[in-house]
């Protein structure tokens, strides 16, 4: 926030984060990757249940996803209208994963199965 | 963090537009009608996530099978240059709302050049699938003759129908001739054979002494249907790796396709801030390019994972 003094009277101009905590976000990015990577190569599935590879793996994206989110694309910095945005989008594809496969999940099985 | 109290009724910022109150009011616009964008492009790739979603929980071990063919070596590479691209693309915004022209300069160019790395190396992937008949379209593969027909494939062999083949096909003219240990292929068809089904057969088979497979793979890979009694059919696996690589093929294309457009961006973008367009009081399209970058750069954090990584445990031991 040091900036601000040479531009006097652009009332809306702020700086979001100095260089290092744009590194920051970058190293918990490349670390994320390279945990994805090893966790991939353990077979977690058998030592704890089927899936949990899976999950793990979807965990570490959506923590990255939120990194780059909020720091990179400002978010952290902007008004709630497009916080609110961003999350209507996700919110939405999750309701289109969830009714989808609340079919294709239950067909073939139970009464009504062929 | 913002300064709404608007001191002076007669000053107007250098870089307002005259329909909007402030720069504040302004950059939000800007903003949300690039978010409004990004959240359509996020129901895009959504759809193909929901294709993924959908196969993938019919037929796991088949997924897990094709993916293990895929180079994750070269997906965690490009990951990486991906994100360094985002961590340049993010400086180069923090440069913009500086004005400082050469360092936005210089990040654009590094940004476009990591871009170009990612998509070599994907150039570099396709070939491969290409060479060992994983293109799930049939005659979009490289042509192997057998022994047999060598003469009548001749013509047809010689002519390339993608860029990428184009590259792989000029490629190969420099090689020596294939070994044998290639199958032959000579109509350039998706072909799930040799020691890659014999992988196949290997997880599938174990995942049905674990009694892991459902009703529905068994029906998928088996002859009879019973993964107990059954015999593993090679055409029957063969179908569902296919959707795999379907699945991949669609969405690394779709995503090297907006790599391609965000080049696109990024040229316009360099020839801008060369001008010294970019200042503290106007940076929105440095901005809302970032947006799109990083987007971009969000898909394939997904991508990753989901395409290469998903059967990497079944080849690492602990059965």
């Amino acid at each position: 926030m040091a900036e601000h003094h040479d531009t006097e009277h652009t009332e809306a101009h702020k700086e979001h984060m100095g260089i290092p905590g744009y590194l920051a976000v970058f190293g918990v990015l490349v670390v994320g990757t390279i945990v994805t990577y090893l966790v991939a190569l353990t077979d977690l599935d058998s030592k704890l249940f089927p899936g949990a590879n899976t999950l793990v793996a979807l965990l570490i994206a959506f923590t990255k996803m939120s990194f780059v989110i909020w720091y990179f694309m400002h978010v952290k910095w902007q008004s709630k209208m497009i916080w609110l945005s961003a999350v209507a989008g996700f919110f939405w594809m999750a309701i289109m994963f969830a009714y989808v496969m609340q079919d294709y999940l239950t067909r073939s099985t139970g009464a009504f199965g062929h | 963090m913002a300064h709404t109290d608007t001191h002076d009724d007669h000053y107007h910022p250098p870089g307002l537009q005259h329909q909007f109150e402030d720069m504040k009011q302004q950059e939000e616009s800007v903003s949300i009608g690039m978010w409004a964008f990004l959240v359509q492009e996020i129901m895009f790739f959504g759809g193909l996530f929901t294709v993924y979603l959908v196969f993938r929980s019919r037929y796991p071990m088949a997924f897990a099978a094709g993916s293990n063919h895929l180079d994750a070596f070269l997906g965690g590479l490009n990951t990486l240059v991906l994100i360094v691209s985002s961590l340049t693309m993010a400086l180069t915004v923090y440069y913009a709302q500086k004005g400082n022209r050469n360092m936005q300069v210089i990040l654009i160019i590094a940004t476009m050049l990591f871009g170009c790395v990612f998509l070599g190396v994907k150039a570099v992937e396709y070939t491969d699938k290409f060479n060992h008949g994983l293109v799930p379209v049939n005659g979009l593969n490289r042509k192997i003759k057998g022994e047999e027909h060598n003469e009548s494939n001749q013509t047809s062999a010689e002519r390339p129908s993608t860029q990428t083949e184009l590259a792989s096909q000029e490629k190969n003219s420099l090689e020596s001739p294939k070994p044998a240990e290639h199958h032959a292929n000579p109509r350039g068809e998706f072909q799930w054979t040799g020691e890659n089904f014999e992988a196949s057969r290997e997880i599938i088979l174990e995942a049905c002494n674990k009694n892991y497979l459902t009703k529905y793979e068994q029906i998928g890979y088996f002859s009879n249907g019973d993964c107990k009694t059954g015999v593993i059919d090679q055409h029957k696996v063969q179908d569902k790796v296919r959707i795999f690589y379907w699945i991949y093929f669609v969405m690394t294309g779709l995503h090297a396709l907006h790599m391609i457009v965000g080049l696109g961006l990024m040229t316009w973008l360099l020839i801008m801030a060369w001008r010294k367009t970019y200042s503290a009081e106007y940076y929105s399209p440095v901005e809302i390019s970032g947006l799109y970058w990083h987007f971009v750069d969000i898909v394939w954090i997904f991508l990753f994972p989901l395409l290469y990584l998903l059967g990497r445990h079944f080849l690492a031991g602990g059965h």
